[in-house]
């Protein structure tokens, strides 16, 4: 009775006790730039080292793909800020999208994703692209058997959300926050900003301070100007873009309907994501369906080839004459300004490489 | 051996009350809320996005954008906000709440715009959840200036007149930088309680007014453009007085 008694005493005691298991996951917090505003983590997925690293082995992993040849970073790659230099990528089975591969720079900040804006957050984003069918064409399902049947993934899980059964919520997750740690905020364009504002710039800062020509200030003045370039309205801020749908006046007959066919609202027909002009001379091509191969195309659309349309944009406000004007040395110097936003610190920042 | 059963019985009692959770206590809540809102209307009928309505010269004419700051809300030494934003295509009819104590504010006074102390800020600094944060901001902070647009109203205009819907013109006015800050007043507000505890002073934003002015008309065939910058002075000045008047209590 005695040996029941203590017996029962022990499990009554240890069941009381939380896990003793090793999920331990180390929080830390992403490195914002003093210029930027704060990003907000959402509270289901916060941001731990372990998450961050097993993010970025799936971002490189092409077993997330049904032939094992893609994976996230063959549409965003490096080398191309994290996105795609053809027109539009090409899936495992050859077929081709409609769009663009957006690149992926300072996504944190962000409150819609695809040129459609059709997803949420960065977690349902990135739900999207494994199964379907032009992309990486694989079920949840079996990626998750793939992942579950590698002992190192199982282990990295297990770290990162204390998970014994991978599946596709904690891929996204993973993913999601690796995402979060690209943050470019380290280009020329980043001095020339924190200087207008009246910003301290650090000894580095200072340094390319120094370097910035008297043209690249002409092309930012040129950029801001109501009478100049007018890129500002759609174009602002730290993060070099504006939360807003647009129709920017590329058609007079829309074939593709963009943010409309998400909302089912014929006033968002022709309207697309504002996207951000950083590291905008590594990500060619241009526009939501990649019409403009060069910087040089994009300066030329805005000065004389807008099309007006039902739901352009009201801010392209010289829709009525073609665009803004701009003479050949206009163009020179918006140009010049726009390479100011190339931040090579980011393309080659080690920690997004592909870790294998 | 009956004390080794009461024991292990008062053991048990014991794992099992310790295990549970401690219950949250309900608590009373005492706050109190004032809230304003915005009914943006066009000759006293409720407006819409995106639709259509006739000018007095027979324009047509649709908004496709509203949205105006407030800051330094405050009745005389009482301060009810620093800033509240009024942002129609996101936010509907919402302008501010906050937790106030209503029968301190009887008057109302507030900047229309963005106080100049505050103007010129790092966009960044602000807190999250403040609209002025650029990343709530957004479209509403100038790079140039550097500061906020403090009104803006955009849409688009058909001033041909022939029968064909082509709307030939686009609208935007952009009030900004300090020289175009307005006060705005109210006196004697009638707050409505419309919760247990909330009070709702509603306001009126007739469009009509701003462009078919009585006094003061905008001709959106040739004023469509005002974003205050030193050749758009008049138009920025005319618009922005007119927005000011058409603000009223509902």
């Amino acid at each position: 009775m005695k040996k029941w008694f203590f017996f029962s005493s022990l499990i009554l005691l240890i069941s009381c006790n939380k896990d003793k298991a090793s999920y331990l996951p180390t929080p830390t917090a992403v490195s914002i730039p003093s210029h930027f505003p704060q990003m907000l983590i959402p509270s289901d997925n916060p941001m731990t080292e372990e998450g961050i690293e097993l993010g970025r082995f799936l971002f490189y992993e092409k077993r997330l793909s049904a032939d094992n040849t893609m994976s996230c970073a063959t549409c965003h790659s490096p080398q191309n800020s994290f996105s795609d230099n053809n027109q539009f990528s090409v899936g495992i089975d050859g077929i081709q999208g409609n769009r663009q591969s957006m690149a992926l720079i300072n996504l944190g900040w962000e409150d819609f994703f695809f040129w459609d804006g059709r997803a949420t957050s960065l977690e349902k984003q990135i739900l999207e692209p494994v199964p379907n069918p032009i992309e990486m064409h694989q079920s949840w399902k079996v990626t998750a058997q793939k992942l579950n049947a590698d002992m190192v993934y199982r282990n990295r899980f297990f770290q990162a959300f204390g998970a014994t059964i991978i599946d596709s919520t904690q891929v996204a997750k993973a993913i999601a926050q690796f995402i979060r740690t690209m943050v470019s905020g380290e280009s020329k364009f980043d001095v020339m900003y924190k200087y207008e504002n009246g910003l301290s710039l650090n000894t580095v800062e200072q340094q390319i301070f120094t370097t910035i020509e008297v043209d690249e200030w002409a092309g930012y003045d040129l950029f801001k100007s109501l009478n100049g370039a007018d890129c500002f309205h759609c174009h602002n801020g730290p993060l070099m873009r504006v939360k807003k749908f647009s129709n920017n006046g590329l058609d007079v007959t829309l074939t593709d309907l963009g943010r409309g066919a998400v909302t089912g609202n014929s006033n968002d027909n022709g309207k697309f994501k504002v996207p951000t002009l950083r590291n905008i001379a590594l990500t060619a091509p241009y526009m939501h369906d990649g019409r403009f191969a060069t910087l040089d195309e994009v300066i030329e659309f805005y000065s004389t080839g807008i099309h007006a349309s039902p739901t352009i944009d009201p801010l392209i406000e010289y829709a009525s004459q073609g665009g803004v004007q701009l003479d050949a040395q206009e163009k020179m110097l918006l140009k010049k300004f726009l390479l100011t936003l190339t931040d090579l610190n980011f393309v080659n920042n080690p920690k997004f490489k592909d870790p294998n | 051996m009956k004390n080794y059963y009461f024991l292990f019985s008062l053991l048990i009692l014991l794992a099992l009350v310790s295990c549970k959770k401690d219950k949250p206590t309900p608590v009373e809540t005492s706050q109190s809320y004032v809230e304003i809102t915005v009914q943006p209307t066009y000759n006293s009928s409720n407006l819409f996005l995106d639709s259509v309505y006739i000018t007095t010269e027979g324009y047509k004419i649709k908004f496709t954008d509203l949205k105006f700051f407030g800051t330094t809300l405050k009745n005389g030494q009482n301060s009810l906000a620093q800033v509240g934003f009024f942002d129609f295509a996101l936010s509907g009819n919402y302008f501010l709440k906050a937790e106030q104590d209503v029968n301190l504010f009887s008057d109302l006074q507030f900047i229309l715009g963005v106080d100049s102390l505050i103007n010129h800020n790092d966009p960044s600094t602000f807190s999250n959840d403040s609209p002025l944060n650029i990343s709530n901001a957004g479209t509403m902070h100038w790079g140039w200036n550097p500061g906020y647009i403090f009104i803006s109203v955009e849409g688009k205009a058909d001033t041909l007149q022939d029968g064909i819907e082509n709307y030939d013109h686009n609208f935007s006015f952009h009030v900004g930088t300090d020289d175009f800050l307005q006060t705005k007043s109210f006196s004697a507000i009638n707050w409505v309680k419309t919760a247990s505890n909330t009070h709702t002073f509603a306001l009126q934003l007739d469009l009509f007014d701003v462009i078919c002015n009585g006094l003061d008309p905008i001709d959106l065939r040739t004023e469509f453009l005002a974003h205050s910058s030193s050749l758009q002075t008049a138009l920025t000045l005319k618009f922005g007085k007119n927005f000011k008047s058409a603000l009223t209590p509902y």
